[in-house]
């Protein structure tokens, strides 16, 4: 085991020790379209295509897209055990943080767009079922001794469900998450109220004015262009609905930025090499996280696209922020 | 922030019929009508829309305002159960929703919308308490999605601190009325006891229709965090009502004053919680006889304070004489 490790380390040393430097984005030749983007930035100019950031990687527009999709094909199977690896499990507070934040009222259509493994779809369903309970069980508690009225119309209403009950849509680019996602829902016995709907965030496939919340946890900086994604929200969700972001952040205690920094660029990739078998998927997490815009851009951002009362929270420091805005 | 007063334009007509239509909005979502609304609001009247709303944040604003507006303040300012549905079908239903169009442009802030959704939940209040469930059923009264309440970061007590809030400003414009009146001589000025009274009792008269669930809002308000603002609304609201009283003392009493209007006020309140005779008359004759005892301790201390000056004048005297009868006073 230990001979095996070391030849595994030594070459994740040699990648750290390249990946470092901040400022050399694109010399590490890890893949193969590294050569491509100082020829392409050549003909990109001239050709008025433009380039974005894949990481510290500069990009084609056109081709982020698919090498986001490759990123997310690898890492689906160890999606969620990567996640309770790099973050030590907090990321299940952050997710319940954000469910208790947004507070859904019975009867509410979720969607969770690059909701991938259904994390959030699941609490959301959970909290939703929790409340209604609560209801019923108070509702019950006031009828402990219901007259003759009372008694007659819980007849009559036996057919009607009541007021809508509540639905999460999961939204996802790559199929491959939407799988693991099934078969997490399968394996919890989890199927009423819960649809699995291969879309782009870009362009959505919903009509106008469906939902009542739209939610993308840790999803929109791997989105090309993030105003077409929150135009996009602004469009399917009702009026009143509401917009929430749960994503990586800027950190903004020194001390804690740095010791972020180093667990990020030391730690993450080793993870993600060890336990998934893959170490340049990671590298683009925690490199993404860094081109990501900060706070407050990310929430001038969302009030251009039309959101009204435009709010963030910082979790851990600022390593996760959730933005929440209305469409009034 | 200018970003955040934004134009918010919605159709005329299509609101109108959208309200005969969807009046059960949670039962119909998918309304082919909600799909015209850019937002599904309601317009506010010119004369509504330079109006602070009263919400729990500009009492004091509102609270300084009345003092100085007297003759300003119209009635829909504080009119808690203004009936969207009503102001709507008064309007004339002349233009369809254009999004790009310039005529009958009306806006209405973020503030606003808060105020109206929480003005609109007062309704909910005796079905589902004071709790967000009332909010979010109001929001979808109004056409908003049950999501909005997240709007309301305190829920519930932003809704009991909007109610309160909203309670003292009609109680400051009943005073400035009655102040106005006795100005122009239309009506005596009464006693201060008197008027202490009126004004405790048509304040605490307003609590009447949501007496069921008030012990539930007075918890709600003892809540750590709504402290602060629960004890500057009483403390407003006693201040006006000192003011409209008569009172502009600049030493010890006006402390002095408003404690014990402080005190009378809450155990009035408490009391008619539990009071169940008719028209809580019950309530009425404890704070005749609160007030009452603040009149008489008044009066006391200032006899005490007399029958104190003559004692030591009486001493003093008895002790001159003695000097006197011992001699002691001669200067030989």
């Amino acid at each position: 085991m230990a001979a095996s490790m070391r030849p595994l380390l030594r070459r994740a040393i040699r990648y750290s020790h390249r990946n470092i430097s901040v400022a050399s984005a694109g010399v590490a030749g890890r893949s193969g379209c590294c050569r491509g983007p100082s020829t392409c930035r050549c003909f990109s100019d001239v050709a008025g295509d433009r380039s974005t950031h894949f990481g510290f990687e500069t990009v084609p527009e056109s081709e982020k897209a698919k090498k986001v999709y490759k990123v997310f094909e690898n890492v689906a199977q160890k999606y969620d055990t990567m996640n309770d690896a790099m973050s030590l499990g907090i990321h299940r507070l952050w997710k319940d943080i954000l469910l208790h934040v947004m507070h859904p009222q019975p009867g509410a259509q979720l969607l969770d767009v690059a909701g991938g493994t259904g994390d959030i779809a699941f609490r959301f369903l959970d909290y939703v079922r929790a409340q209604q309970e609560r209801q019923k069980r108070r509702a019950a508690r006031s009828m402990q001794t219901p007259s003759w009225a009372d008694i007659s119309n819980s007849y009559s209403s036996g057919d009607a469900v009541g007021p809508q009950e509540s639905r999460a849509v999961v939204c996802d680019i790559n199929k491959e998450m939407l799988r693991v996602g099934k078969q997490k829902a399968d394996s919890m016995g989890i199927s009423a109220g819960l649809s699995w709907v291969t879309g782009d965030a870009e362009e959505l496939p919903f009509d106008d004015d469906l939902f009542d919340v739209y939610t993308i946890a840790f999803g929109i900086r791997n989105v090309t262009h993030i105003d077409q994604a929150l135009q996009e929200a602004l469009r399917v969700l009702k009026p009143g609905g509401r917009f929430m972001c749960l994503e990586f952040s800027k950190v903004t205690n020194p001390v804690l930025s740095r010791l972020y920094d180093e667990y990020s660029f030391k730690m993450i990739p080793v993870l993600g090499e060890v336990i998934a078998g893959d170490w340049k998927s990671y590298q683009y997490l925690v490199e993404s996280i860094r081109k990501f815009p900060d706070q407050e851009e990310f929430q001038h951002m969302i009030e251009d696209a039309g959101f009204y009362c435009v709010k963030y929270h910082n979790f851990t420091g600022g390593v996760v922020a959730l933005h929440s805005g209305f469409k009034l | 922030m200018a970003a955040l007063l934004r134009g918010l334009r919605a159709g005329r007509a299509l609101r109108g019929l959208s309200r005969v239509v969807g009046a059960p909005a949670a039962a119909t979502p998918h309304s082919g009508l909600r799909g015209f609304h850019r937002a599904a609001l309601r317009l506010q009247d010119e004369s509504k829309s330079d109006k602070p709303p009263s919400s729990s944040s500009s009492s004091y604003h509102e609270h300084y305002q009345a003092h100085h507006e007297q003759d300003g303040a119209e009635a829909p300012r504080g009119d808690p159960t203004s009936d969207p549905a009503a102001e709507e079908a008064s309007r004339p239903n002349t233009s369809f929703q254009d999004q790009g169009g310039e005529q009958d442009e009306e806006y209405e802030t973020e503030e606003q919308l808060q105020a109206r959704v929480l003005a609109a939940a007062l309704d909910f209040v005796p079905l589902h308490g004071w709790s967000t469930e009332a909010i979010a059923a109001a929001a979808e009264t109004l056409g908003l999605s049950s999501a909005s309440t997240g709007m309301f970061d305190n829920g519930a007590g932003d809704l009991v601190l909007h109610f309160i809030a909203q309670c003292n400003s009609q109680l400051t414009e009943i005073l400035a009325e009655q102040h106005n009146q006795v100005q122009l001589g239309q009506a005596e000025a009464k006693r201060t006891a008197d008027f202490l009274r009126d004004a405790v009792e048509t304040r605490l008269r307003m609590h009447i229709p949501y007496i069921q669930s008030w012990p539930q809002a007075m918890s709600i308000l003892l809540l750590p965090h709504n402290i602060p603002d629960g004890l500057k609304h009483l403390s407003n609201l006693v201040d006006d009502m000192w003011y409209y009283a008569g009172d502009r003392s600049t030493d010890m009493n006006w402390y002095t004053k408003r404690a014990a209007l402080t005190g009378i006020y809450n155990t009035t309140e408490l009391v008619m919680l539990q009071d169940s005779s008719p028209d809580f008359q019950d309530t009425w004759n404890f704070l005749d006889n609160r007030i009452q005892d603040v009149v008489n301790m008044a009066a006391t201390a200032k006899q005490a304070q007399a029958t104190g000056e003559t004692v030591v004048q009486g001493l003093m005297g008895a002790a001159v004489t003695l000097k006197n009868l011992t001699g002691l006073n001669q200067r030989r």
